[in-house]
């Protein structure tokens, strides 16, 4: 029975989204809620069956045609035999299993959800949603909104889904090339939601990394891949050499400077740089800073050997493509430990005077570390105390709390 | 990528009643969601107004503005950029407050200007 449960949750990652596509393919007057519930229902028939008969020769042929069927009667329910005739006309054979111009199903999928005009945050899901197979649960708690949120969103976008023909993407050269910049957007943030340190140590977070990770190296092994795609990947790498690194013996955040460098993965750090010097192009993008970055940090020998000057350049030409404050304040803790002490104190004052940004944890959890440097333990206590009031997630106050803590402690022996 | 502004209007009269805890959440709330649009590379600035202010024609400088009496304000904006206005209004709806109907965005791409017409 286990064996039967395993089958269909691999089925159901693996095939879900596609099953819908082809669905959609398979006749107009099925929209993407009853494909949906279409597909789902055939999954819990198929637990029903396998569970009582055993697994199938080939699980998913016998999905796809218990899905074809349902599918079949819920067009004859609404009685709309001519259409049905059309369809089979359009795809001749066996159209449930209609082949598409392109093998990989899941790129396809993937240019499908970079419509470009949706909203980032609404591509995001829908991918999660359609390529990557999540259930909605699961996405919720990736992106930290409501199940009810989710819902409304799915609710909104498939009716677009469906008046713009989405699902029906053709994956000619001319519409690959022109989204290409949204899927790379797309994968990024999907990434960087699996790697956000503000969740701990959390599964879905670490497989979340990998389907980022699968999917540019899908991409990369496509002829539809560039150099940007090569960039990302890079970035990807590095970032996930240090996956388990940034966490203590006790599931306790660290920073870069605690970190033990030797619990980085050397065989990902290296095949990250082999990407990043096949990203080297005429075109530079955002990746292949923010990857050069990362590449300065997984090859120094310790944080206070870390080539802080070449990082403040990068940062200097990240903020010329992408300006924007959070930059910006990394750029400025970059100038600080590059010893421009004056300048990096300047910026990140400037950035507590602007109302939206002085509410930002980050900005005063690193004064606080730089006051604590400079060894002035009052200000460095408020702007730890200030810290803990602007974050809510349980891994940063346990963060700060312990820095709070040391300031406490070394100011003990203040004059 | 294009540029667009977004003028955030608010209920004059819901921001007079609301304390300042209130206020910081909603602040506060507004951070996270410009977080994840800084990440998406769509966010490039952005400030809250005070609802004071001065209103300038070429005769009279009212000094309260005539928008004291109205019931919307415009409380802040935010520079934008995105691939297209239906991607850009998009992106606005997905504001937690606009989502909470505690303000409404008006969307504007931003004009650009032919610079060798303008020297002409």
């Amino acid at each position: 029975m286990d064996e039967v449960r395993l089958e269909a949750d691999q089925l159901y990652k693996s095939h879900f989204g596609k099953m819908i596509s082809s669905l959609l393919r398979f006749s107009n007057d099925i929209d993407l809620k009853t494909a949906e519930d279409l597909v789902q229902d055939s999954f819990s028939a198929a637990l029903t069956s396998w569970e009582k008969d055993g697994l199938p020769v080939n699980p998913a042929a016998w999905l796809f045609r218990v899905c074809k069927n349902k599918a079949l009667n819920k067009i004859k329910e609404s009685k709309k035999f001519s259409e049905l005739f059309v369809d089979e006309a359009v795809y001749p054979g066996d159209p449930v299993l209609a082949v598409f111009p392109l093998d990989d199903q899941q790129l396809i999928l993937l240019f499908a959800c970079a419509h470009p005009d949706l909203s980032p945050k609404v591509q995001v899901v829908i991918t999660l949603k359609y390529v990557v197979n999540l259930k909605v649960e699961a996405i919720a708690k990736i992106l930290g909104m409501t199940i009810d949120g989710i819902d409304k969103l799915l609710v909104r976008v498939r009716q677009k889904i469906k008046d713009e023909k989405i699902f029906f993407f053709e994956p000619v050269a001319e519409e690959l090339e022109s989204r290409i910049h949204i899927v790379h957007k797309i994968l990024y943030l999907i990434f960087n939601e699996g790697y956000k340190s503000s969740w701990g140590k959390e599964l879905i977070r670490e497989e979340l990394c990998e389907e980022g990770l699968l999917m540019t190296r899908a991409l990369l092994k496509s002829t539809i891949g560039n150099k940007e795609t090569s960039a990302l990947y890079a970035l990807m790498l590095f970032n996930a050499s240090r996956f388990k690194g940034r966490f203590g013996t006790h599931g306790e955040l660290l920073d870069l400077e605690e970190q033990d460098r030797a619990s980085w993965n050397r065989d990902l750090i290296g095949l990250a740089f082999y990407h990043l010097e096949l990203s080297r192009g005429e075109l530079i993008s955002a990746y292949h800073y923010e990857a050069s970055i990362a590449g300065i940090h997984c090859s120094a020998e310790s944080f206070a050997a870390t080539d802080w000057k070449a990082i403040t350049i990068l940062y200097t030409c990240l903020l010329k493509i992408n300006p924007n404050p959070f930059v910006e304040l990394n750029y400025a803790i970059a100038l600080y430990y590059s010893g421009q002490k004056n300048e990096a104190l300047a910026i990140l004052h400037k950035l507590e005077t602007e109302p939206f940004f002085s509410q930002y944890y980050l900005l005063h959890a690193s004064l606080g570390k730089i006051y604590f440097a400079e060894g002035n333990h009052i200000l460095a206590k408020k702007y730890f105390t200030d810290t803990l009031t602007l974050t809510s997630s349980p891994a940063e106050k346990g963060f700060i709390q312990r820095l709070l803590e040391k300031v406490i402690v070394t100011s003990r022996y203040d004059p | 990528m294009e540029k667009f502004l977004l003028l955030v209007r608010e209920d004059l009269n819901v921001l007079k009643e609301i304390g300042q805890e209130e206020h910081y959440k909603g602040i506060r709330l507004m951070m996270k969601w410009v977080e994840s649009l800084s990440e998406s590379g769509n966010y490039t600035g952005g400030e809250p107004l005070l609802t004071t202010g001065k209103y300038v024609s070429r005769d009279n400088v009212l000094s309260d503005g005539p928008f004291i009496e109205a019931k919307e304000c415009i409380s802040g904006y935010i520079f934008l950029q995105a691939e297209n206005l239906e991607q850009a209004a998009s992106i606005a709806q997905t504001c937690p407050l606009v989502i909470q109907e505690k303000m409404v965005m008006e969307v504007r791409p931003i004009m650009t200007l032919n610079k060798t017409l303008l020297d002409g």
